[in-house]
């Protein structure tokens, strides 16, 4: 185990794969010389060459095209896209090529293709390089969703993600690469898709969060229990698809009070969508109604304050957490 | 429409009950109506509507308690008021939210972090108030039960669950969710009373397990247990002692005062008043004597407070009035300059408002020494809590003849035991002796009081 940031982590799961599999590949603008945007790469280019490491201009949906096409012809390429905001530039081909192709071809062909993006808001970007867009991929049939909340969730799904034969949205948050954490240094930490963690175990509520929520809902916890006596079970599903419901479900039917805790909007939302997993499935273990907590339902200020005030934080939590209690503490 | 909120009655108060509406929803309110009447930590006081219009909803039930702020009420127009004659409907806060939110619809709030259920629009801090506090009376059926009309009861699923595997009848339970709704809390207490608990609700709702040996559950050992919640007014006294016993390092000073002078002039008194008109008591009498001797030892006057002495230019004596099954003590403002005729009239009608019921915060606030009598109970001395922040408090214990050496002679003189209770960081043994000497002084010669 060595203590490493977020960054360091999903570099290292990036080199470990390439130099397992020759097969593997980066992608992106500003992967190479740069090192990513967000230094994610660092080294990668010194270690593997140009070939392997290869710039490119900006134009998202034909690195995507690069990297669904490359995927199709037998390799594993890992497509970066700076932000989750230009994703949208790509979306054709993610949702009508990377998803839809090994459907349309009966299994013929395979897209093993990852696309890494960061995203997430509070660095006063404004309303386009600020969003959660974990949702909107979580929506489309065909692609795996990753969204890791720490260092060796990061380094180890991003190794099944790259050993995948599915595409599969790897959704990292800015504020998150610098986290550190404790991570294995053995090559096969390779985590299963669909394993949720449960990060603090408790009996009175149940906290869904991902991503940078993740934090949030365990800082939250930490509240609940020192200044309200309440014991929450904090669950970080680490995928949304494939979704390890059963440990959700297993939380509610212990505590049968649920708070989901996300940065995106509110409609159609990750938590919109669980809320009504867990109604249709846990239904008899509800003892108030699924509590969201989640981003406003606006395009994202620029103003700091105001965008502070737009984002959820560990408050509206406990808040949503207590109302679901009402009455039962 | 307006909404009325909890309104801060005291400067301790941080939440109020609702003891009763003066007013009915559909009535009209003018600016100064009596519209409810609210106890707080300190009192029972009647609040006065502060917009006009007509009392559209109430919001806080007879018996709710509310924090400070909290909507207990909305005033509006005659046509806002709802059909089913109180409780907020589904369509009212449907309604409300599209007036704040144009951006959102199935009243998801915005701006601001949102937060969701199928029920309670938000859990944001803004609008904590209507996520964390019942939105209508049980009785009303609102959202959530949709075409079931009212005679539905609600529920948590899981309440309605465990309801059936015991045989808990729900119609018979009273929710304490938000809106009334049943949560499984209520089913299983429920369950519990009806003798089902044994094995099957959880350990937080069950009595604690009998002690090894004990064949018997242990409320039987005692007999049956009344558990009796406290008025708010008891929470009071009770947080209120417990901190001035656990922070104030009390001392006792005692003393007997011969107060056969007192007791003359008191006899004279008597004789000379009218008929009807109130007699200095001698209670009235040590009322007097602190307040002139607090006048001439300013730390007697004073307050240690968050590490510093607090010394005041007037004298304010608190009586310890026992009522409400709790004790108030109201004030005498200025009682070093009244005359024991006035001290004697407003304590008389201090005590009657608080026997009453009707005594405000302001009468019971400002005190800068306290008074606490109870040698009518034949109580011949004892030691009394300090009314922090003050220094001191004195206690008096019941006046009797008793037999004394003066001047080498056995006499029967009328002594009274008095105890100064003092809070040794502001009041020494030394300054709290002096005092006593002061106010044994001016009994002991009376004629001192009417100066």
């Amino acid at each position: 185990m060595a203590v490493v940031r977020m960054r360091e982590a999903l570099r290292d799961a990036m080199a470990e794969e390439m130099r397992r599999d020759e097969s593997v590949f980066l992608i992106g603008e500003d992967v190479g010389v740069f090192q990513g945007a967000f230094k994610v790469s660092e080294g990668l280019l010194d270690e593997f060459g140009e070939k392997r490491v290869r710039d490119t201009p900006i134009s998202e949906n034909t690195i995507v095209g690069t990297g669904v096409g490359a995927a199709m012809g037998g390799l594993r390429p890992i497509v970066e896209i700076m932000t989750v905001n230009f994703a949208l530039l790509a979306m054709d081909m993610i949702v009508n090529h990377a998803a839809a192709i090994p459907y349309m071809f009966g299994g013929q062909v395979r897209v093993p293709l990852v696309v890494r993006m960061p995203g997430g808001g509070g660095h006063q970007l404004g309303p386009t390089h600020s969003h959660s867009l974990e949702a909107m991929f979580l929506q489309i049939p065909g692609l795996l969703v990753a969204c890791p909340s720490t260092p060796a969730d990061g380094k180890g799904l991003l190794k099944a993600a790259i050993r995948d034969d599915n595409p599969v949205i790897f959704i990292e948050h800015e504020s998150l690469y610098g986290s550190r954490g404790e991570v294995p240094d053995d090559d096969d930490h390779v985590l299963n898709f669909g394993d949720a963690a449960i990060r603090r175990e408790g009996g009175d509520v149940t906290i869904v969060g991902l991503l940078r929520m993740a934090e949030t809902a365990d800082k939250a916890a930490q509240t609940l229990s020192h200044e309200h006596g309440v014991e929450s079970e904090v669950v970080d599903p680490r995928t949304l698809r494939p979704l390890d419901l059963d440990t959700i479900l297993e939380s509610v039917a212990k505590t049968n009070h649920v708070v989901i805790v996300e940065e995106g909007w509110p409609h159609g939302g990750v938590g919109a969508n669980l809320a009504a997993l867990i109604q249709g499935q846990a239904f008899d273990h509800l003892d108030a109604p699924v509590q969201r907590v989640t981003g406003a339902d606006v395009p994202m200020p620029y103003s700091k304050r105001l965008e502070q005030a737009a984002m959820p934080h560990s408050e509206h939590v406990v808040s949503a957490a207590l109302a679901s209690l009402e009455g039962s503490i | 429409m307006a909404e009325i909120v909890m309104p801060r009655l005291s400067d301790s108060m941080e939440e109020g009950t609702v003891i009763k509406w003066l007013k009915s929803v559909g009535d009209e309110v003018a600016v100064g109506d009596e519209l409810v009447e609210i106890e707080t930590d300190k009192a029972n006081m009647v609040y006065e509507a502060d917009s006009a219009g007509t009392l559209t909803e109430i919001v806080a039930e007879e018996g709710a308690t509310m924090p400070i702020g909290e909507t207990i009420a909305r005033v509006g127009d005659a046509g806002d008021v709802s059909a089913n004659g109180g409780g907020t409907t589904a369509t009212e806060d449907a309604k409300d939210d599209k007036v704040a939110d144009v951006s959102s619809e199935n009243g998801e709030a915005a701006p601001g972090p949102v937060s969701t259920s199928s029920e309670s629009p938000s859990a944001q801090p803004s609008s904590a108030p209507e996520a964390t506090t019942p939105s209508a009376p049980p009785a009303a059926a609102p959202a959530g039960d949709g075409a079931d009309g009212g005679g539905r009861v609600k529920a948590s699923p899981i309440a309605r669950r465990i309801a059936r595997d015991k045989g808990v009848d729900l119609h018979a339970l009273a929710g304490s969710g938000p809106g009334g709704r049943i949560i499984k809390v209520d089913v299983e207490r429920a369950a519990i009373a009806a003798g089902d608990g044994v094995g099957a609700g959880p350990a937080a709702a069950e009595p604690a397990p009998p002690t090894p040996g004990a064949s018997e559950r242990p409320e039987t050992a005692k007999g049956q247990t009344e558990v009796v919640e406290l008025s708010k007014l008891q929470q009071t006294v009770a947080r209120r002692m417990a901190e001035s016993k656990a922070t104030a390092p009390h001392f006792y000073l005692e003393t007997e005062i011969d107060m056969s002078a007192a007791f003359r002039a008191r006899k004279r008194l008597k004789e000379m008043a009218d008929e009807g008109e109130p007699v200095p008591t001698f209670n009235d009498m040590v009322v007097k004597a602190c307040a002139l001797a607090l006048r001439d030892f300013p730390r007697a006057n004073g307050a240690y407070r968050d590490g510093r002495i607090e010394l005041y230019s007037r004298v304010n004596v608190g009586v310890a009035v026992a009522a409400q099954d709790a004790l108030v003590v109201p004030t005498v403002f200025d009682a070093d300059r009244k005359g024991l005729r006035q001290i004697a009239a407003e304590t008389r009608a201090l005590a009657q408002r608080v026997r009453e019921g009707q005594i405000t915060p302001p009468e019971l606030s400002g005190g800068t020494f306290t008074v606490s009598n109870l040698g009518m109970y034949g109580v011949s001395n004892f030691g009394a809590v300090i009314n922090t922040p003050q220094a001191g408090i004195l206690a008096v214990g019941e006046l009797k003849p008793k037999a004394v050496v003066r001047d080498g002679e056995i006499v029967s003189r009328e002594l009274m035991g008095v105890t100064l209770a003092c809070d040794h960081r502001i009041l020494y043994g030394a300054d709290g002796a002096q005092f006593l000497a002061r106010v044994r002084a001016l009994l002991e010669e009376p004629i001192g009081l009417a100066l």
